[in-house]
């Protein structure tokens, strides 16, 4: 039997870019701490987070039709507790608001409070947490059902967070993006964490059930593979590793201030970008059921 | 109150699908919105081997996954046991259908919202209307409707003798007994 995935795409660049816009103002909140002279680099963090989070917004809502032909009954998500989707709009709320309050305190060229910035982050961090939670709570599907995939989504968020500041910062402000190395070194760590991730989460699964198996194996050699190794893993994951060591460890320090090596720097993070949408996407996709007499390929 | 269930049988199942052309007919279902889905179970080991055709819906749980998950209480569990969808809440989220262990719940196109076995027969039992139900459909008498808290019903006897049990074991609480 075949199975046809109940959510697609729309929801997978929902997961992407909640989990962005989260990843960037944890960047944001990063700099203002390690790095208060980056300016400009924070601002950059501050405005993509409410921009990405409210395109998710609308993305989800255009998926959700019956809510689309009814917009009335959006107002009804806040009415069961125990349904992690409701948690997740109280967090997207929450963080939607601090988000945009920063950004216009930031165009009024106020500064922002340590508190608000504390705030931010822990909704940032619910927030990413929270799109891996979504999925990992229906039993159903050994993939998603798991305690790694909040993990896993958490750090994508930040690294995708990240990436997409400094790729900013490339075009916009590259005398700041020379001086942020911490930021880099962490960067630099968490694609590093999420291939740990990803090889534990395919592991463990494939140990998980007949279904767990068969959605493991559709990534690894089935009908997902040439995205998973090509697009995740080498694009997303591997390249940027290779590339950051080397601009980071071993290239001449005036190399990585060229702008030969912030371009270079520009495509790792792009690659970033593409893995930690490919990863929501081919864990939205590739999950299989456990059925109950027949298994579901 | 009643506390509605269903006995299927697999072994009078021949897989005919007339429940689901029945079902889709008396719900006046969309021609791609099917509320019983099928597994073919093969068994055994050659030349021994036998297939079995079972017929799944919402087995109207007790304990159901999509009632905990929806965030709107579009689903919701009824006075009567019977699990149902207010369509009026529903956003089509589809949270329901990743939650369901068994995957019978379905996305209306028309609507954009979800929707899954009415237990509609009830009318049939309550007030003897003839109905164009899975139930009445079955040409071998597979299935068996009846409220479970009364020994005396065909139901609740058929589930002593034949020793039925729901398909997933204590899952969910499910109300939907089978023979196999």
């Amino acid at each position: 039997m075949s199975f046809e995935p109940i959510w697609g795409a729309i929801i997978a660049w929902y997961l992407f870019l909640a989990g962005l816009g989260g990843g960037a103002f944890i960047t944001s909140a990063f700099l203002g701490w390690r790095h208060p002279e980056a300016v400009n680099m924070r601002k950059v963090g501050h405005l993509i987070a409410p921009i990405v989070v409210i395109i998710g917004l609308c993305l989800l809502m255009f998926d959700a039709e019956g809510g689309l032909h009814n917009p009335l009954r959006f107002a009804l998500l806040l009415t069961n507790f125990g349904s992690v989707m409701t948690w997740g709009v109280v967090f997207l709320g929450g963080f939607t608001i601090v988000a945009i309050v920063v950004v216009v305190l930031d165009f009024l060229k106020k500064s922002v409070p340590v508190w608000l910035d504390i705030v931010g982050v822990l909704f940032a961090v619910c927030v990413a947490v929270y799109t891996g939670a979504l999925l990992g709570v229906c039993k159903t599907f050994p993939l998603w059902n798991n305690a790694l995939l909040p993990i896993l989504f958490l750090v994508s968020a930040v690294s995708a967070g990240m990436a997409s500041v400094l790729l900013v910062a490339v075009v916009r402000h590259a005398d700041e993006f020379n001086r942020v190395g911490v930021l880099k070194k962490f960067h630099f760590c968490l694609p590093i964490i999420e291939l740990v991730l990803v090889a534990s989460l395919m592991f463990i699964t494939s140990f998980n059930s007949v279904a767990g198996w068969n959605s493991v194996m559709s990534l690894l050699v089935g009908q997902y593979a040439p995205l998973f190794w090509i697009g995740l893993v080498l694009i997303g994951l591997v390249l940027p590793t290779a590339l950051e060591t080397w601009l980071l460890f071993f290239s001449p320090k005036e190399f990585e201030e060229s702008r030969k090596a912030h371009w270079i720097s520009f495509g790792s993070d792009a690659g970033v970008l593409v893995g930690g949408f490919l990863l929501r996407f081919l864990v939205v996709v590739a999950a299989l059921p456990v059925t109950i007499t027949v298994p579901m390929m | 109150m009643a506390r509605y269930g269903m006995l299927i049988n697999t072994k009078k199942c021949i897989g005919c699908y007339a429940c689901r052309v029945a079902c889709q007919r008396q719900n006046d279902l969309l021609p791609e919105q099917d509320f019983i889905r099928y597994e073919e179970h093969e068994t055994g080991t050659y030349p021994n081997v036998s297939i079995e055709t079972v017929p799944l819906q919402c087995m109207h749980c007790e304990d159901a996954p999509c009632v905990a998950v929806c965030p709107t209480g579009a689903a919701y569990i009824g006075a009567d046991g019977i699990v149902g969808v207010d369509e009026g809440r529903c956003i089509g989220c589809k949270y329901c259908m990743a939650a369901c262990p068994y995957q019978v719940r379905v996305h209306n196109e028309k609507t954009g919202t979800v929707d899954k076995c009415r237990f509609c027969t009830v009318s049939a039992e309550t007030s003897g209307t003839k109905m164009c139900s899975c139930v009445e459909a079955c040409l071998t008498n597979a299935r068996i409707f009846g409220d479970l808290d009364d020994p005396d019903s065909d139901i609740s006897k058929e589930i002593a003798a034949t020793n039925a049990q729901p398909i997933a074991g204590d899952l969910t609480k499910s109300k939907v007994f089978y023979v196999r």
